[in-house]
């Protein structure tokens, strides 16, 4: 898994969740997270879109399961 | 047959013994034939006519899961994404032939008529089968779950058949997804003991609910909608405080014997309650009630709409919410009512979006004394006023007779003492129910001891189990018809 990307998601998950203790790891998922909703999941898919200058589709959004999907959808976009 | 009824318990003997007789558990296929014949038996006893169309929908979607999955694995996305939007659609077009066709038909005529155009609608009196709204679901997320590669299509019609049909949820849920269910399917079932007892005792919690302080309270509740004006203000007004409990004793009743029943035939449904009336705002309330239902809207409606207005922010969530709640109220039937129930709750949620509220609340934590925080208890009871008012659109049979209802509540005798008219015990139980809301709000269901005298003493624990059984056969209310069985 990129590292680079990991900790940039690190930085904007503690941003959106307003907690400096998260560290984004690829088995993370909304579960593990208190603050994770669907609510703060969609701010979540405006940050990330915005900080790379990528957009998801619907379907590739919906199918993340954990962090390491995310990075993965990540990682395919800005190869 | 009513699942708190003696012929239900004679029938589900019956499955039991067969399903852990040796020679069925043996292997999945024949447990799973075997449940899938007491399932379709038991869908039959409640409408017979309605067995080829569940066989048929069942054969469908199968058959479109299978197809899609197909598609996508020669990498024909947008055939597999349209092939799923028919799913959608098919699915959707069941719910609206059968629940909606003739309220739709005669609101349209009605609109016609008041522009001046001369049409009638003919009342076609289509039969609705018993659980469409809960099987259609199901069907219709297995076909969007396999899009979504979450899950694999199971090769196995009779899995896939027991899934739809299982019996112990296709009258009112709760809505299993496939994900959790299917593979739950894939294994042979030896008897669980502690799963099982856990089951019993969740049921006996159930049809205490159900048949001691839901039916009791429907004394009350049910009468006051034929003329609403007959009635003092002040019973109006207390049937209106009452009704969010008596329709949570029946449904959360219901669904603790559906979770129940399942866990004693080894398997494990949905959570389809979470002590709702310690919600402190709307939001949170719809996070704890009928689960299974808002958190499948959640995912096929509110999610997918959120996310193609991600870029509007605030507005964009606002209109998904609205969206999603309308559909909730259409969900229950075919009436303005459930459409304003699901706007006035939509209503509810903007200020909550305005303001942060939405997301995740903090978790309860007690004051010293183990009570509520005075804080967090006046927000308790001023969603559970919310709740009621909107349960009282929920209730009404028309919107005319809601707003009888209304102006019969603003009336002198408001300020009298409401002649109720309820067995006493129905007050024991209300002060159970409230009571175990919150001293037992971090179990699933409040028979589950895990601390305490009960949890340590044999004896207290059937004592427990005694007095509720000694209950339901004294104080049990005139049996009443499942609230959700009509939905």
């Amino acid at each position: 898994m990129n590292e680079e990307i990991l900790n940039a998601l690190t930085e904007i998950f503690r941003d959106i969740f307003d907690n400096e203790d998260i560290v984004a790891t690829p088995a993370l998922c909304a579960d593990d997270v208190e603050e994770w909703d669907s609510l703060s999941h969609i701010q979540l898919v405006v940050a990330i879109e915005k900080h790379w200058h990528i957009k998801f589709t619907a379907r590739e959004i919906m199918k993340w399961q954990n962090v390491g999907e995310m990075a993965q959808g990540i990682a395919d976009k800005i190869a | 047959m009513l699942i708190n009824s003696l012929s239900f318990l004679a029938f589900f003997a019956i499955v039991v013994v067969v399903y852990f007789a040796p020679v069925v558990q043996r292997n999945s296929l024949r447990q799973n034939l075997w449940l899938l014949l007491a399932s379709y038996v038991f869908y039959g006893l409640a409408d017979w006519r309605m067995v080829p169309l569940l066989l048929g929908a069942t054969v469908v979607f199968y058959g479109l899961g299978a197809a899609v999955k197909r598609m996508m694995n020669h990498e024909r996305w947008k055939a597999a994404s349209r092939l799923t939007t028919l799913a959608a659609a098919l699915g959707i077009a069941l719910l609206l032939y059968f629940k909606y066709l003739d309220f739709f038909g005669q609101s349209f005529a009605t609109m016609l008529a008041a522009m001046g155009f001369q049409v009638s609608w003919t009342t076609l009196h289509i039969l609705v089968p018993v659980g469409v709204s809960f099987f259609t679901f199901k069907l219709i997320s297995y076909v969007v779950e396999i899009h979504r590669e979450r899950i694999e299509p199971t090769h196995d019609f009779v899995q896939f058949a027991t899934y739809i049909a299982f019996f112990p949820t296709i009258m009112s849920g709760p809505i299993d997804r496939p994900g959790k269910f299917l593979p739950q399917l894939q294994r042979q079932h030896s008897f669980d003991e502690p799963l099982a007892l856990d089951g019993c005792r969740q049921v006996l919690w159930g049809v205490f609910t159900k048949m001691c302080v839901a039916d009791n309270l429907a004394l009350l509740t049910g009468s006051v909608w034929g003329m609403p004006a007959d009635f003092p203000a002040s019973r109006l007004l207390v049937a209106a405080l009452l009704f969010p409990l008596q329709m949570y004793a029946d449904f959360a009743g219901y669904s603790d014997m559906a979770i129940g029943v399942a866990k004693v035939l080894g398997f494990r449904v949905e959570r389809n309650f979470n002590h709702p009336y310690l919600a402190r705002n709307v939001a949170e309330y719809w996070r704890r009630w009928h689960m299974s239902l808002t958190s499948w809207i959640t995912d096929y409606v509110f999610m997918p709409l959120n996310i193609s207005m991600r870029n509007w922010g605030r507005w964009g969530t606002i209109i998904a919410v609205m969206v999603n709640l309308i559909v909730i109220g259409l969900w229950h039937g075919a009436n303005w009512t459930y459409a304003v129930f699901g706007l006035y709750h939509a209503l509810l949620f903007i200020p909550l979006v305005f303001s942060g509220s939405f997301g995740r609340n903090r978790k309860l934590k007690p004051s010293a004394h183990g009570l509520p925080k005075g804080s967090d208890f006046l927000k308790m009871l001023g969603t559970y006023c919310l709740v009621a008012i909107g349960l009282l659109i929920f209730q009404a049979p028309s919107l005319s007779r809601l707003w009888e209802y209304i102006a019969a509540l603003f009336r002198p005798s408001l300020f009298t003492l409401p002649p109720l008219g309820l067995p006493w015990f129905t007050y024991v139980g209300l002060a159970m129910l409230v009571a175990c809301e919150w001293l037992c709000r971090n179990r699933e269901h409040p028979l589950q001891f895990l601390h305490g005298p009960a949890a340590r003493s044999r004896a207290v624990r059937w004592g427990i189990y005694y007095a509720l059984i000694l209950c339901i056969f004294f104080f049990q209310g005139e049996t009443q018809q499942f609230i959700y069985f009509q939905f």
